[in-house]
């Protein structure tokens, strides 16, 4: 009995240990970005991981999973590429390339990908606090953009 | 004129295409990378890390059409005859140039504009823009000097609108939203030299609504408009919705505008309804020769239309969008009033007064083409 349970804490641990949000040894200062943030339109969430020195952001919750026409997990439908049409919006890294530049504090280079139109922007993250981040995604200069705001997401109770 | 303008928006489309191009393309750049296996179920109950922080509703639907950036296009009239009646002078019954009738034989002219978001927040959306509006009266034969003023007034010069405008969306929480929207516009035949300031035309509107899903919006409010010509105060509903499966909505700021839409996919649209068009046009320039000094009289024309029209807009090149509309220009007024100083008559379709119009004329109602190139926004 003990054992069991026992083997059953190991597995909550480890399963913990995945939610990248939540505590992650930070070795970059721009590793503060990592963890599950929403956008305002609170219709999915996006856990942005580091891998090399670039950051990136996969979909891993929606409001909405499945496609009201076909009953079947939303897949990137609207991707101009029909090759990409079938892919499962779970799991789909919207965030893509995105390097920190330690003089402003900002992170550039990388593209935002729109599932509603299937379109991509370039895109500049701010961290305006700890919990917010602004998204502005633009087309070829900054000030033809939009800015959207992303909230940090935690398990309840745990700050 | 017509050809240096159809070089200008070739020109600026091209433009347009070369300037998104280096942002186009979903490339896969961690293909050299495992991806790591997620257990999506743990990210289902979750909260705000900030407890203070708030939900804000989106300015725009699910399925709702791009908004533009930048415009530039060209509209395009067909023939019409244009009945152009007495104009009466100020004591209202003496006659200061007789009526006549004319063939136009196009109607046409550049159109371009701008938008771009000043604040774009979750917490407040706030946009300003200009627009340039050119249209030039090509008659079958050129009015003489003996023509009706309107007449030689539009062959020679033609009616030009140059404004600023600007909108506001302040979400009050996840659902509620404020709408504003406002604008200056010069209209009128001047030419290079603007007129004076005193003769700007001042709209307005301010809604409160409700975006009760991510597929619904709807607001109600009041408008101060010269989309019929003259200025009026006017009640005005927004409605636009997208049903489930994003291939059937709406897109109405009613009376203002009206239309279906039928979504081919997000890169390829259709459209069918109307648009109310309109403006105060001040008559300041004078004519060669020895007939009426037109700027001393305080004339304007007050053109309102309605344009019944399938629109098609579609993704040339990324965010490089051409829109078509086809349909017919419906007159609904093409009058001339007297404005001394550009002071107004608030005739409230005349149920406060009834005051008679400088010149009353018809029109014909003829085929329209408006061809636009366009950036949209993200």
């Amino acid at each position: 009995m003990i054992r069991t349970m026992s083997l059953w804490a190991t597995m909550a641990v480890l399963a913990l240990g995945t939610l990248s949000f939540d505590v992650q040894p930070q070795t970059d200062p721009g590793d503060k970005l990592l963890g599950v943030w929403e956008p305002s339109n609170g219709r999915a969430r996006v856990k942005i991981d580091r891998i090399g020195n670039k950051y990136y952001g996969r979909i891993v919750w929606l409001i909405e999973p499945n496609d009201p026409e076909t009953g079947e997990a939303k897949t990137d439908k609207n991707n101009p590429d029909p090759a990409l049409q079938n892919v499962p919006l779970k799991g789909y890294r919207m965030l893509k390339d995105f390097v920190y530049q330690e003089e402003d504090g900002t992170w550039t280079e990388g593209t935002i990908y729109d599932p509603l139109n299937g379109s991509t922007y370039s895109c500049v993250i701010k961290m305006t606090d700890e919990n917010t981040l602004d998204i502005r995604g633009y087309i070829g200069v900054q000030a033809l953009g939009r800015t959207d705001v992303w909230k940090r997401l935690v398990i309840p109770g745990r700050r | 004129m017509r050809r240096n303008a159809l070089k200008g928006v070739v020109a600026v489309g091209a433009a347009f295409v070369l300037l998104a191009g280096p942002v186009m393309g979903q490339v896969d750049t961690t293909s050299t990378y495992e991806e790591e296996e997620i257990d999506f179920s743990l990210y289902d109950n979750l909260s705000f890390a900030d407890e203070s922080a708030k939900r804000y509703c989106s300015p725009k639907i699910e399925g709702l059409s791009p908004a533009k950036l930048i415009s530039v296009g060209y509209d395009f009239q067909g023939g019409y005859d244009l009945n152009a009646g007495d104009i009466l002078g100020a004591d209202g019954s003496s006659i200061i140039a007789g009526g006549g009738d004319a063939q136009v034989n196009a109607t046409h002219g550049l159109r371009a504009g701008f938008n771009v978001p000043v604040v774009s927040k979750t917490s407040l959306v706030w946009q300003m823009g200009a627009n340039f509006w050119n249209t030039r009266y090509a008659y079958d034969e050129t009015p003489t000097e003996n023509a009706n003023p309107l007449h030689r007034t539009l062959s020679e010069h033609g009616l030009r609108t140059a404004g600023v405008n600007t909108t506001v969306f302040k979400p009050l929480d996840s659902q509620q939203f404020i709408l504003f929207q406002g604008s200056a516009d010069l209209s009128g035949t001047y030419g290079g030299s603007f007129m004076p300031l005193q003769y700007l035309k001042y709209s307005a509107a301010l809604l409160y609504g409700k975006r009760p899903t991510e597929r619904k919006q709807w607001a109600v409010g009041l408008a101060r408009t010269y989309r019929v010509g003259e200025i009026n105060y006017i009640p005005v509903v927004l409605y636009n919705a997208t049903d489930a499966v994003n291939k059937w909505g709406t897109e109405i700021l009613f009376p203002a505008r009206a239309h279906v839409r039928r979504t081919i996919n997000p890169r390829n649209m259709v459209f069918f309804g109307y648009e109310l068009e309109g403006q105060s046009y001040r008559l300041w320039q004078n004519l060669d020769g020895d007939a009426a000094d037109l700027s001393a009289e305080d004339l304007e024309v007050r053109r309102g239309e309605a344009r019944v029209r399938f629109v098609y807009e579609c993704s040339l090149k990324s965010f490089v969008w051409l829109s078509v509309q086809a349909g017919y220009r419906v007159n609904y007024r093409f009058d001339v009033d007297r404005l001394v100083d550009g002071e107004e008559i608030y005739r409230a379709f005349g149920l406060l007064r009834d005051d008679p119009y400088a010149q009353v004329n018809g029109m014909g109602n003829p085929f329209y083409l408006n061809v636009s190139v366009n950036l949209v926004s993200p």
